[in-house]
């Protein structure tokens, strides 16, 4: 286990477990409420809490992420209040994008965190180049990016890799890596350790228990360090596992047997709580508490959330440029 | 459809060994759509790969082993993640007969699920067959249900050009039909008159096949449909045909209008037969805008619009 010793940062720790907490605790409710019919899809983040919430520890406000579909975390320890993720995943009229992305794909400017897309590790070459701005403009901040271990695979990793090493830009890569590319275990994605592929490209590469917060916390503040030095991006391999499907669509039970329970000894959930206990910064009463009274927010935002309209159709053809073509204005013409 | 293309995978297989399936989840998994279920455990994971996530590798890959005698199927798992194979596809599948002098062929099928209807938003549901129709060298083919989806596949295995296939994803499970069980071929490169009427000529293919052709005995309209089943190249003789025989002429089709499709067969239309034409050749299709999640209703052309462009094209005197 890592050591934490500041006020300061014992004081993050309790934050970022209520933050973990509140996760789970909203990743259970959608992926019920999708079961219900409540919620089109859903991409379940259970069991990659603590890398991303141990990642978002090491940042400042000011730094910037490029993200991916499982990242609820994430935004969740940025600060990104529950109704903006709830909105997005219903895609009503009060969501940021107006119900035109499919539910996981937020993003909040506000934050500091890019509107998310599908296609895998495409986010990665962006982070090099917002990273790029910030170094010519002598900017303070470092940017973040997150993939799935399948994602490393894609020529956009390769290419972010290499781009950010040869312009020494502050960059972190982050890997999620959950084990599985939805049916892929990731031993049959690639033959190497993940962190190991930064030595093709001249970067460090970490290694770090992902289930463990304060693992992954250390190993994204030292990245992170390096990167306000302007020393160059660094690759994190935080090892996870996804305890939940691929997505709400997805039957896992066709290709895997191993699974990580709620409240083993693996998730880490469980891990970061025996780290508050034996630094007793909590006790099993004091976290009980949190999560019952987690619940009850989520729920209550939750049906908050659901009674708002949904969008006035006509944005779904809106902001598709400054300017709507003549084109798409006859054609919106014709549908509505 | 699904079980029909699986249907068609399996006996190809069976019969020629050098067939060979690659793509993402497409082993263990059986496909995210189910399309290849059972097929790892009846030829093994020498002929079905679950390969790395990298939609220019497998493609390329697939074209390397089609170079080279075998007869690979890549799936891309959505039309929509494509695109970092396009290299592979515009300059190599499509240019390696060509550029070789006919000394090295590359016959490849990419079967990819396109097309929206399962709220799959942005990066689920884009119909993007002018990007491939515009690349000389590609066969380009989509079935509209269960039989041609298999009866074309067995033709593409007969073919010696690279095919990209696509497979309209929302007619996966809600199109029933009666499939034989011998390995009968759908011609490549032939339309088919899906209904004939005399009053006009609605031409469609893919997803909007079914829809069409429920507005049309639902409203009770005289109408040819003529489903293209290959947009490259197209039938010009099927097209022709229709439009000289009723002069009023609607293209339908999901994809954006600019560039799309019905672009092109209008200008066909106007080049040789514009005589005929005894209205302004209409297209309905979907708006030239990304495809919403929500909103998806409005986006993909509907009983609704076809109707309101039925009903112009049929009163233009
Ligand atoms: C370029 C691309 N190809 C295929 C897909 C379909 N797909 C969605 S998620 C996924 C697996 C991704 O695995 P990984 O990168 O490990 O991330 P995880 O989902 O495990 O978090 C695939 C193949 C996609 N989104 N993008
Ligand atoms: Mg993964």
């Amino acid at each position: 286990m890592a050591e934490i010793t500041s006020q300061e940062e014992k004081q993050k720790l309790v934050k970022a477990y209520t933050a973990m907490v509140l996760s789970r605790t909203l990743d259970k409710k959608i992926v019920n409420a999708q079961r219900q019919g409540r919620v089109g899809f859903y991409t379940p983040t259970m069991g990659q809490e603590a890398l991303q919430i141990g990642a978002a520890m090491a940042l400042d406000e000011q730094d910037l992420i490029y993200g991916y579909y499982r990242d609820v975390p994430l935004m969740i320890s940025r600060g990104v209040p529950m109704d903006l993720i709830i909105n997005q995943i219903m895609g009503n009229s009060a969501d940021i994008a107006k119900g035109r992305q499919m539910p996981s794909h937020y993003g909040s400017r506000k934050h500091n965190f890019m509107s998310v897309q599908s296609p895998v590790a495409t986010n990665l070459p962006l982070a090099v180049g917002a990273a790029y701005s910030l170094k010519y403009r002598k900017k303070k901040g470092v940017v973040l990016t997150t993939f799935g271990e399948g994602s490393t695979s894609t020529p956009d990793f390769h290419a972010a890799m290499n781009l950010a090493s040869v312009y020494e830009l502050p960059v972190i890569f982050l890997c999620e890596n959950n084990g599985w590319a939805i049916s892929l275990p990731v031993e049959k994605q690639t033959r190497v350790d993940i962190w190991s592929k930064a030595a093709a490209y001249g970067m460090p590469g970490i290694r770090a228990n992902g289930n463990d917060i304060l693992e992954t916390y250390e190993a994204v503040k030292a990245a992170v360090k390096r990167a306000r030095e302007g020393k160059g991006p660094t690759l994190i391999d935080a090892i996870s596992f996804r305890m939940g499907p691929h997505s709400t669509s997805d039957d896992p039970t066709k290709y895997r047997s191993e699974s990580v329970p709620e409240g083993s000894e693996k998730d880490p959930l469980t891990i970061a709580e025996g780290t508050l206990k034996a630094l007793k910064l909590m006790d099993d009463k004091m976290i009980e508490n949190i999560k019952q009274k987690t619940i009850k927010i989520v729920d209550d935002k939750f049906d908050e959330c659901e009674k708002i309209p949904p969008p006035d159709p006509i944005t779904a053809f809106e902001q598709v440029y400054s300017e709507q073509t003549w084109m798409l204005k006859e054609e919106v013409g014709d549908i509505l | 459809m699904v079980q029909a293309i699986n249907q068609a995978l399996s006996q190809n297989m069976e019969k020629d060994d050098s067939v060979i399936l690659l793509g993402e989840d497409v082993g263990v998994d059986g496909g995210v759509f189910r399309v290849t279920d059972g097929l790892l455990s009846k030829f093994g994971p020498e002929r079905v790969l679950d390969t790395p996530l990298v939609e220019l590798g497998i493609v390329g890959m697939g074209i390397g082993m089609a170079v080279n005698g075998l007869r690979p199927v890549v799936e891309i798992q959505f039309q929509d993640f494509i695109y970092t194979a396009m290299d592979q596809i515009i300059n190599q599948a499509a240019k390696i007969r060509y550029r070789s002098g006919g000394e090295y062929i590359a016959p490849i099928i990419i079967r990819t699920p396109y097309g929206g209807g399962i709220r799959g938003g942005l990066y689920h549901s884009q119909s993007g067959e002018s990007y491939f129709v515009h690349t000389a060298g590609l066969i380009v083919a989509t079935p509209s249900g269960p039989y041609d989806a298999k009866g074309l596949l067995n033709s593409a295995f007969k073919a010696s050009d690279p095919i990209i296939f696509l497979e309209p994803k929302r007619l996966y499970r809600s199109i029933k039909e009666e499939v034989p069980e011998d390995m009968y071929t759908v011609p490549l490169g032939k339309a088919k008159l899906a209904n004939s009427g005399d009053d006009l000529s609605i031409i469609t293919y893919g997803s909007m096949v079914s829809t069409v052709l429920d507005t049309v005995k639902k409203n009770k309209i005289n109408a040819d449909v003529l489903d293209l089943r290959t947009l490259l190249p197209l039938d010009v003789e099927a097209i022709l045909a229709t439009v000289e025989k009723t002069g009023r002429v609607i293209i339908v089709h999901e994809a954006p209008r600019t560039l799309g499709m019905g672009a092109e067969i209008s200008a066909l239309i106007a080049e040789r037969r514009i005589d005929y034409l005894q209205a302004p050749i209409l297209r309905v299709t979907g708006p030239d805008s990304p495809f919403p999640y929500k909103m998806e209703d409005y986006y993909i052309p509907n009983e609704k619009r076809i109707m309101k462009a039925v009903a112009k094209i049929l009163e233009y005197r």
